[in-house]
């Protein structure tokens, strides 16, 4: 057992993993209502990838949960993390069906549209345009969630896509967002990625 | 109201509701809230009444529509956001039962040293009427507020514009939620 006790896995610890495996599925119910709305399979293609990285993930917090493990009673309590694991595998599995319906071509009623337009939180597209005041800054210089309010969810650039880009991340003329906010932080990075509004963030 | 119209304002509390719930399902484990992890189970609740309202609506409106099997993918987005809800209240479940939890999850427990709670507001409480803009709640007492409870509706990830009213139940999260709940009017046990 001691040798074990030494062995360090730990890619990352409990807590980030956790919180990764929250934002992981979060990120992907919003990029399968995305793909419904946009009629993009590309984006439904990477909800159904998502699902890979949410698995090794669960491994991750499977081998903490395996090597914290001391006694008997504890390894009992293993249940509690798979009961965890599955339902976050669950949330993943209604993300990629909801990708699928884009994938497989389903039928859809206009309602589901108007639905996902319609809630609290909303996604846009942005197309930028040259005059727009985010040519040729990264996320983290225009500290856009923050001074917008919208999420950046995904970036297409000519035929190429990036999923949930990091700070550094460099906006060029042309490029199509895709984020998620409410509906007035939405008309307002639409505005400044037409080029009508020139300055962000007034406060 | 049409039947159509009805099931649309269902699919978008749907929505809403099952983005909230996994949201305070995942912060319930790591603030160990039970309060938090309650809220989960009185909207999967509801989620569960809307799932079989849309349903019905949908058979309903089969009648009447040119392509009825179109009505399918609306079927399927009730589906898919009761599944989403199930499992964020099986994930809030883990705070409620009384089985001790796995030390990994204490471990995602225990290092947090913000609060996640739930505060009415009661009458004559200085926050009635007050936008979130003008309260600066992040940055006067370090709360952040998750959602507004406004009877049997949520207002998720409220805005600079929402205003606070009589009656609210405020999810909150913060260092020190004992601030929040005095300027709610909650009595507030001394230490």
């Amino acid at each position: 057992m001691e040798e074990w006790e030494e062995y360090e896995y730990k890619p990352k610890s409990v807590k980030e993993i956790f919180v990764e495996m929250k934002n992981t599925a979060e990120f992907m119910v919003d990029l399968a209502y995305s793909s419904v709305l946009f009629g993009e399979k590309e984006l439904a293609e990477e909800v159904i990838e998502l699902e890979e990285y949410l698995d090794m993930l669960n491994y991750h917090l499977m081998v903490h949960a395996v090597l914290a493990a001391r006694s008997p009673k504890e390894a009992e309590q293993i249940t509690s993390i798979l009961h965890m694991a599955h339902s976050i595998d669950d949330i993943s599995n209604a993300a990629a069906d909801l990708a699928k319906m884009i994938l497989e071509e389903v039928e859809l009623h206009p309602i589901i549209k108007q639905v996902i337009l319609e809630s609290e939180e909303v996604i846009g597209r942005f197309i930028v345009t040259p005059d727009s005041i985010l040519v040729g800054k990264t996320l983290e210089e225009l500290k856009l969630a923050s001074n917008t309010g919208v999420w950046i969810l995904a970036v297409r650039r000519g035929k190429r896509w990036l999923f949930d880009p990091d700070g550094d991340f460099k906006i060029l003329a042309g490029d199509v967002l895709i984020g998620r906010g409410t509906q007035t932080s939405i008309d307002y990075l639409k505005e400044i990625a037409r080029g009508v509004i020139k300055v962000i963030g007034n406060e | 109201m049409s039947e159509l119209e009805e099931i649309k304002s269902c699919l978008i509390e749907m929505k809403d509701i099952s983005s909230l719930m996994v949201d305070l399902a995942f912060s319930s484990v790591m603030y160990n809230s039970e309060d938090i992890a309650e809220e989960v189970y009185l909207l999967e609740e509801r989620m569960d009444e809307l799932t079989l309202k849309v349903k019905k609506l949908a058979l309903k409106a089969a009648k009447e529509e040119e392509k009825p099997t179109k009505l399918l993918s609306i079927i399927e987005m009730a589906s898919i956001n009761e599944a989403i809800s199930d499992a964020a209240y099986k994930i809030a479940d883990l705070v409620l039962r009384d089985v001790e939890p796995h030390p990994i999850i204490q471990r995602i427990m225990e290092d947090t040293e913000e609060e996640l709670g739930r505060i009415t507001v009661r009458k004559g409480s200085v926050l009635i009427g007050q936008t979130l803009k003008q309260l600066k709640l992040p940055s006067k007492i370090g709360t952040r507020i998750i959602a507004i409870k406004r009877g049997t509706r949520y207002i998720y990830n409220p805005g600079k514009d929402d205003t606070i009213e009589e009656g609210d139940v405020l999810i909150a999260v913060g260092s020190d939620l004992d601030r929040l709940r005095e300027l709610a009017g909650e009595e507030v046990e001394e230490e």
